[in-house]
Order: C-alpha cells, then sequence, then structure tokens
C-alpha cells in the first residue's frame, strides 16, 4: 500500500507558428524571420484567456495548498515564462511566489518543449543544462530533478540526463515500459540518476478523464481518489499532470479546484504524505530498482509511445521538415536561427496535427489543442501552411549558409 | 438627428491600395489614380487615410494638404529587402498587407473617428486589397461598427481576378468599377458593380502652349503626325497602329508615329512587324530633363517613320504631343477606362479611342471611335480630318470640353452620391438628402436645382 505521494505539474503554452505561412522576404534579418514564423498575437490571446481561467486561479490554489502543508513539484518551459514576463508580469510573479515556496520543488524542463532529445542528444544535454541555470536565474530555485519534453524518456535520453548531474527524472510508468514493474517504486538505470515513474492510470484519472460524464469513475471525489492512492501497492504514487489540468482542460464548474482543495484532507486521514521528488528520491534511494529503458522513447502523452507524435504521414512529414529546418540552421552556425529552428522543432507542432486521419478521443484531444483560428483553413489546408512554414525556414537560410 | 449628406466634417476616408505615389509605388496609372484621388479628398476638406506601398526609406507616416491627408507608408520593413518596387517580394506584402491592416484601420481610424460621431468611408483598390477589405469588414462587425462604415472595392482592371474571392467581397463590400466596359465584363461573372469613372487633375484643362506645339511639328516635319502611349501589349492594338502608318506612307504621306511604350519584350515584337511592313524604326535615347530637352531630342532624332521614345516623357511635354499630333492612337482593343484618350482630349489634341467604349468618348463630335482593328479604319479617319481641318478644330475643342466633365473633382462627386445612396441604405444616412452640386454644374442647371430644393 502506497504511503507517499508525488505530484508534479508542469506549464507549458507552446509559440504558435503563424498559419497560413507567411512568406519571408530574401535575406531577411533573423528577426524578421522570426515575426513571419510566429503568431504573437495569437499566442498572446491564448495565453491571456489560459490565464484568466487556468493559471490564475490553479497558482492561487496550489499556494493556498502548500501553505497548508502539500508538497508537490512544478515545472515551468521557457516557453511559457517568457510569455508571462512578456504579457502579464503580475501572473509571472505568482509563478516565481509558488516556485519558491519552500513546500514547492522546482523540477527541470526541455527549455522549449521541443524535440531536441529525439534530434540531438549533444544539444539536448546542453540546452537542459542551460535551462537549468535559467531556471534558477528566473525562479531562484536550482532544479535538481528533472522531465523533457512530453516526459520522453528512452536509454539514450537517459544518460544524457545523468551526465549533467540530475538526481532524478520523470518517465510515464507505461506498461509496455514497466513491463512486470509497478510505478510505485523508485527504478534507476544503472547509473546515479533515479527514475520516478508516472502513475498513467491515476493521473489520467485527473489530467484526461475528471469531467467524462461517460467515465465509470464519475463524478471523482477527493475521497474516493485518496482511497484509490492508498490502495496502490508499492512505496509512493507518482501523480503527473498538465498545469492547465486545473481550470483549462476541465473548467471550475467541474469542480475540479474543489477536489484539489478538499483531497489534502482525504490524503491525511488516510496517512499519506506527500513528498517532493527529492524527498522521495532521498528515502527510496537505498531500495531502488534497476529498470532497463527501451531504445524507443516512451512518453506519456497518448498511449505512451511515439506513434502519437509520429503516428500519421502528415507528422511524419512535418518531423522530416524539422530534421531539415535544424540541421540546415546548424550549418548556419548562426545562434539566431538556430535558436529559431529550436522553436519550430517544439513537440506541440507535431501534437496539434495528432487527429489527422484519426477519430476518436485521442484525435479529439489534440483537435482540441489546436487552435480554433486554423479550422477556416480546413484539415488539408492546416497541414499544407504547417509544411509551408518549414519550407519556407529552409529556404530563406539560403541566405545565410 | 442623422445627418443627411457626406460632408468634410461628418466623413473620414480610408484609401487601401498598393501602389501610390512615392517613385518606389508608381508602377503604372493606379498610383497616378489614388494620388489624385487622396489629393482631390482632401483638398476637398475631407480627412483622408492613404494606405500604401511605400518607399522604405521615407516616413512612415506623413501628413499633406494642411494636415487632411495622411499617408501611411505599408510593409516597409518588407520592401527595405525588395528595392526594385512595389510589386517586387508582392507575396510577402500581400500578406503582411492582409495581416496587419484591419487591425490598425478599425483601432487607429475607424474608432477614433466614429466616437466623433463620424461615418467612415473605405475604398480599396484593385485585387491586392480584396482581402485585407473582406477582414476589414469582418473585424469592424465584431466590434459592431459595420453599421458606421461604407466600404467600396474598386475594379480597375481585370488583374488578377481569379484571386479573388468574390462571394466573400461581395458580401461585404459595395463593388465598384471604372467604366461600363469593365461593368459588362464583370456583369458575365455574376456581378452588379456601381461605376464610378477615373478623372484628370484639373490642371490638364489649362491650355496648352501652341507655339511648344508648333515646334514639335516643325521638328518632325512630316505630313502626319500620329502618337501612341500605351504599354507594349497586345490589347493595346500597336500592330494596328504600325500597319496604319505603313498604309499612310504607301499614299505618299510622310507619316511619322511618335511612340512611347514600356519596358516590355513584346514592344520587339511590334517594332519587328514596323521593319517587315517597310518603315524606318529608330529609338530616342535621350534622357533630357526639360521641355526644350525633349523637344532637341525629337529635333536630333533622324528622320525615321517610328520614333520609339525610350525616355520616360513627363505628362507636361506630352500634352504638347498630344496637341501636335493628328491623332493620339487610344486604339486598346481591351481598356478599362482609357486615361491617355482624356488627356489628350484635355489637352486639345483628337482621341482615337478603341471600340470598348470608353465613356467619355463620342464618335465624330469629340472623338473618333474605332470599332475595329482594321488599320484602315484609322487611316480612312486620319484622311478625312486632313480632308476638312475644321472638323479637326471642332473635335479638339469638343474634346476639351467634355474632359471638364472628367476632372477628379468630377469623378468625387460622383463617388460621394453613391456613397450617399449606400449609406442610406445601410442606415447611416438619413431624412431627406440634400443634392450635392458639383463645381461644374453649367449656371441654368444650377439655377433648376436651387429652385426646386431651397
Amino acid at each position: 500500500m502506497a504511503q507517499d505521494l508525488v505530484i508534479y505539474a508542469v506549464v507549458h503554452q507552446p509559440r504558435r507558428i503563424k498559419l497560413p505561412a507567411q512568406p519571408i522576404p530574401q535575406g531577411a534579418t533573423p528577426k524578421d524571420i522570426e515575426h513571419c514564423l510566429f503568431d504573437d498575437r495569437l499566442n498572446e490571446e491564448y495565453f491571456r484567456k489560459v490565464a484568466t481561467y487556468c493559471y490564475y486561479p490553479a497558482t492561487e490554489m496550489f499556494l493556498e495548498l502548500a501553505s497548508g502543508g502539500l508538497k508537490f513539484s512544478i515545472g515551468f518551459s521557457v516557453s511559457v515564462l517568457r510569455q508571462a514576463e512578456a504579457w502579464d508580469r503580475k501572473l509571472f510573479d505568482l509563478f516565481r511566489q509558488l516556485a519558491r515556496h519552500r513546500n514547492v520543488e522546482l523540477v527541470n524542463v526541455e527549455p522549449y518543449h521541443s524535440f531536441l532529445p529525439l534530434l540531438d542528444l549533444r544539444m539536448f544535454a546542453k540546452r537542459m543544462s542551460w535551462a537549468r541555470h535559467h531556471l534558477e536565474k528566473v525562479l531562484g530555485k536550482r532544479p535538481e530533478v528533472t522531465d523533457t519534453t512530453e516526459m520522453l524518456m528512452s536509454d539514450g535520453i537517459y544518460h544524457a540526463l545523468d551526465k549533467l548531474g540530475f538526481s532524478g527524472a520523470f518517465l510515464d510508468g507505461r506498461p509496455w515500459v514497466m513491463e512486470w514493474r509497478e510505478p510505485t517504486h523508485l527504478y534507476h538505470k544503472g547509473k546515479d540518476m533515479m527514475l520516478l515513474a508516472r502513475h498513467y492510470q491515476l493521473s489520467d484519472d485527473v489530467g484526461y478523464r475528471f469531467s467524462n460524464k461517460g467515465w465509470w469513475g464519475y463524478p471523482l471525489f477527493a475521497d474516493s481518489y485518496a482511497h484509490w492512492l492508498r490502495e496502490a501497492w508499492g512505496d509512493f504514487v507518482v501523480l503527473a499532470w498538465d498545469y492547465e489540468t486545473f481550470g483549462e482542460h476541465h473548467s471550475r464548474e467541474t469542480g475540479i479546484f474543489d477536489f484539489m482543495r478538499h483531497l489534502p484532507e482525504e490524503l491525511s486521514k488516510r496517512q499519506i504524505v506527500t513528498l517532493t521528488p527529492s524527498e522521495a528520491i532521498a528515502k527510496y534511494r537505498e531500495r531502488s530498482f534497476y529498470l532497463p529503458l527501451p531504445a524507443f522513447p516512451c512518453t506519456w502523452a497518448g498511449q505512451g509511445g511515439m506513434e502519437f507524435f509520429l503516428g500519421n504521414a502528415a507528422q511524419q512529414a512535418v518531423f522530416l521538415l524539422m530534421l531539415q529546418a535544424y540541421n540546415k540552421a546548424l550549418l548556419t552556425k548562426n545562434q539566431k536561427l538556430i535558436d529559431l529552428a529550436l522553436w519550430l522543432i517544439q513537440s506541440d507542432n507535431l501534437h496539434l496535427i495528432q487527429w489527422f486521419g484519426r477519430w476518436g478521443s485521442d484525435a479529439e484531444v489534440s483537435a482540441y489543442f489546436t487552435p480554433r483560428e486554423w479550422w477556416r483553413l480546413g484539415p488539408s489546408g492546416i497541414i499544407w501552411e504547417m509544411q509551408q512554414v518549414y519550407k519556407n525556414f529552409i529556404q530563406t537560410l539560403d541566405a545565410y549558409t | 438627428m442623422r445627418r443627411k449628406n457626406i460632408t468634410p466634417e461628418n466623413t473620414e476616408f480610408v484609401i487601401l491600395c498598393f501602389e501610390g505615389l512615392d517613385h518606389y509605388s508608381l508602377a503604372g496609372g493606379l498610383g497616378v489614380r489614388v494620388d489624385y484621388l487622396s489629393a482631390t479628398l482632401a483638398e476637398m476638406g475631407f480627412p483622408t487615410h492613404l494606405f500604401f506601398i511605400g518607399d522604405p526609406e521615407l516616413n512612415g507616416e506623413e501628413v499633406r494638404h494642411r494636415g487632411k491627408l495622411t499617408l501611411h507608408r505599408w510593409c516597409q520593413w518588407i520592401s527595405r529587402y525588395y528595392p526594385n518596387g512595389v510589386y517586387e517580394g508582392e507575396n510577402e506584402k500581400l500578406y503582411d498587407f492582409n495581416e496587419s491592416i484591419p487591425w490598425f484601420v478599425k483601432d487607429r481610424v475607424v474608432k477614433p473617428a466614429v466616437a466623433q460621431g463620424k461615418l467612415v468611408v473605405i475604398l480599396g483598390e484593385e485585387w491586392q486589397t480584396a482581402e485585407a477589405m473582406c477582414r476589414l469588414s469582418d473585424v469592424l462587425h465584431y466590434d459592431g461598427l459595420r453599421d458606421k462604415v461604407v466600404i467600396f472595392w474598386n475594379a480597375n482592371n481585370v488583374f488578377s481576378f481569379h484571386r479573388i474571392d468574390w462571394g466573400r467581397l461581395n458580401y461585404t463590400t459595395t463593388i465598384t468599377t471604372v467604366s461600363r466596359y469593365m461593368k459588362h465584363i464583370m456583369w458575365r461573372m455574376g456581378l452588379n458593380p456601381l461605376v464610378i469613372p477615373n478623372g484628370i487633375p484639373k490642371s490638364l484643362l489649362q491650355k496648352v502652349d501652341d507655339r511648344m506645339a508648333d515646334e514639335v511639328r516643325r521638328a518632325l516635319d512630316a505630313d502626319l503626325i500620329l502618337c501612341k502611349v500605351a504599354r507594349w501589349d497586345p490589347d493595346k492594338r500597336w500592330n494596328e497602329a504600325v500597319e496604319a502608318v505603313a498604309r499612310l506612307k504607301e499614299k505618299g504621306l510622310k507619316t511619322v508615329l511618335l511612340a512611347r511604350g514600356g519596358m516590355e519584350p513584346y514592344g520587339q515584337e511590334v517594332l519587328n512587324n514596323a521593319r517587315s511592313l517597310g518603315l524606318t524604326v529608330i529609338g530616342a535615347e535621350t534622357k533630357p530633363d526639360s521641355s526644350d530637352g525633349y523637344l532637341a531630342a525629337l529635333q536630333e532624332a533622324p528622320p525615321a517613320d517610328i520614333i520609339d521614345i525610350r525616355f520616360h516623357v513627363p505628362l507636361d511635354f506630352l500634352r504638347v504631343v498630344y496637341r501636335a499630333a493628328d491623332a493620339v492612337l487610344a486604339n486598346s482593343g481591351h481598356e478599362p477606362f482609357g486615361i491617355v484618350g482624356l488627356e489628350a482630349m484635355a489637352a486639345g489634341g483628337i482621341a482615337f479611342t478603341g471600340g470598348t467604349g470608353e465613356d467619355y468618348a463620342i464618335p465624330f463630335v469629340n472623338s473618333f471611335v474605332l470599332e475595329t482593328a482594321d488599320p484602315m479604319e484609322i487611316v480612312g479617319y486620319v484622311m478625312y480630318l486632313r480632308e476638312y481641318p475644321e472638323e479637326s478644330t471642332r473635335i479638339r475643342k469638343a474634346g476639351r470640353s467634355t474632359a471638364r466633365y472628367f476632372t477628379w473633382e468630377a469623378a468625387v462627386h460622383n463617388l460621394i452620391s453613391k456613397l450617399e445612396n449606400q449609406a442610406r441604405i445601410q442606415g447611416t444616412l438619413g431624412g431627406i438628402p440634400m443634392p450635392s452640386v458639383p463645381q461644374f454644374t453649367p449656371a441654368e442647371l444650377m439655377a433648376t436645382i436651387v429652385k426646386r430644393h431651397y
């Protein structure tokens, strides 16, 4: 019976590309290229909306809970932090306040939420190291535990992160990764860095299914949930969610905030203790187990495999263009252009077209994330224009190679 | 009480166009059109905003005409990468234009004007502005402003008609065009445009110096002088003009055609055709910068049947040439408006227009209207004028009188009347309208209007 609980939430907003694709003037400066690639007006609109429905109420709630003794961890992509700094300084300060709380552990995150761990492990390691310093500078705490993008983990990613000196990393505890093992223990892959396996079922009960009236567990109350947590076999449960779960994916009206506010009391009744990831690592390090990691990356998205991001022809085509864009940018040796290429390889750009050629709940999730303004282009138009964004960038690099 | 008329006190104008008045922005007649249109509106007292693809090295915003005209130079950040004029980098500019103009116009022009109780009129020119106009209508609608704005989109030509979403444009704007000829073309597409003709500046009504015209005639030393100013384009029927020269030469008449084309490669085909007909062709390359210089260029040119003028000729000197010529061949097979013919008439020249039915041309009254592509039609009329010089004098005089009805002031009055009608349909204007009396109205007609309405 698990007696400890690790809660982790990651805050991220994508830097949406501009659709339809804006033609880039020949010889444009990196600044002008940037203006053509990304839709800042749309990003600001979405950011402010999510801030109203989620970031403000959720952060206020978590601050309350932290002050009441709940321990948890939080990660911020640089993508969302930059947006907060630019468009809502008050919210940015609130994020900082939360990150600095004594009961909150700051977790490192792949800064641009990009697919760098798949494309270039060496650059990925550099960027993760940079992110660690950046988060320390901006939020005032040095992360010791790390996440990646969409909780990507593989054998190669593990070694890259271990070399950076992180004490722990998250991975999604899917059956095909864990095999016969429970996700409720601490793991490692032969090196110093520990692995915290997300309990995907219990996490998705809140993150994914909370407001689903067709789910057998609906409506979910804090006492039932706390009971399920207590009944889990093993040492501790890791719950990991998108921060946007609270207020955005599940609106206030679903009762998600009330649920969370009642949860600490229900946990306490069942002697479940919340720990930060570092505390869990310290407590269970001596009892950690070896976990062979797959060569194929696993993720917390979809069914846990890369098919969520690369399962359809449209995603595969855009991924190829991402590779071309990134590698050609490297050839220019121009840091600003490389930076733009890193933005272009955000995982969101494949997440947003996961619906292509599909139907059902997975497709609905990603269709939900696709900006509604894009739908006037039609499904094929979205794919075409998205590809055009990459092609325009690739062509524009001619002036710099 | 709702306003009854559009006046400078209660209305602001916005004009959207790719071309404009900067040298960078001029590519053809469209830039000249919006230059004169905006200036005329401003001179009439209407606060006017002209948005165009301006010179990237000039100020983004500039105020003229005692504060009444504001020039907004758009897409300058893109134009810096494309120094060769307004249409270089057209797709890049088009995207940026569509993306940014609607919001800017709504927030920086329409909202403040409406807050002052004004009506706003938005005029868009040509296909490049069609999408921006539709989006502007949408954003105004979202903000509850659409009924305070009258939006007219104008087709000057059929260029890139296939790129326009006509259903959307027709729904969100009132479509206009410059002539009945264009209207009939658009009727066939299921559209119902209003006609608001182009105009010429009032300054073109000034008399041409006849001594200068005589100098031109003496310089060319020919029995007949024909003049043609047009793009090298099959639509302009250059070959008809060239063949007319050949036929006149066969009749023993020393004929000179002053040909001012553009940079289009079709010009070579035309001139080769001329040579194959036995005509001598010389190119005048000199770049003079004064009327005397232009005259000297003609005087110094060796004798030829066709003088291909390869330098820019300012309108002032062109007017002299129009006056001097026995015929100004504006004989296009497809001519949306025909500004050259009108300019020729204003200068006291004799316009030979094409058969597309220029609205200002009345055959044998103020011009000759060529009904066919047969060069003998040109030859016949030229010979007629040579036979009856008094007819030439009469037609020249009638042409100048006609031109008075086609100034920009007249065109703007026409525009305003149609805007008022549309505004009444929208409910933005109300009450019994007061007639808008144009300045050129003959005195006897003025008296009738005054008697009826006052």
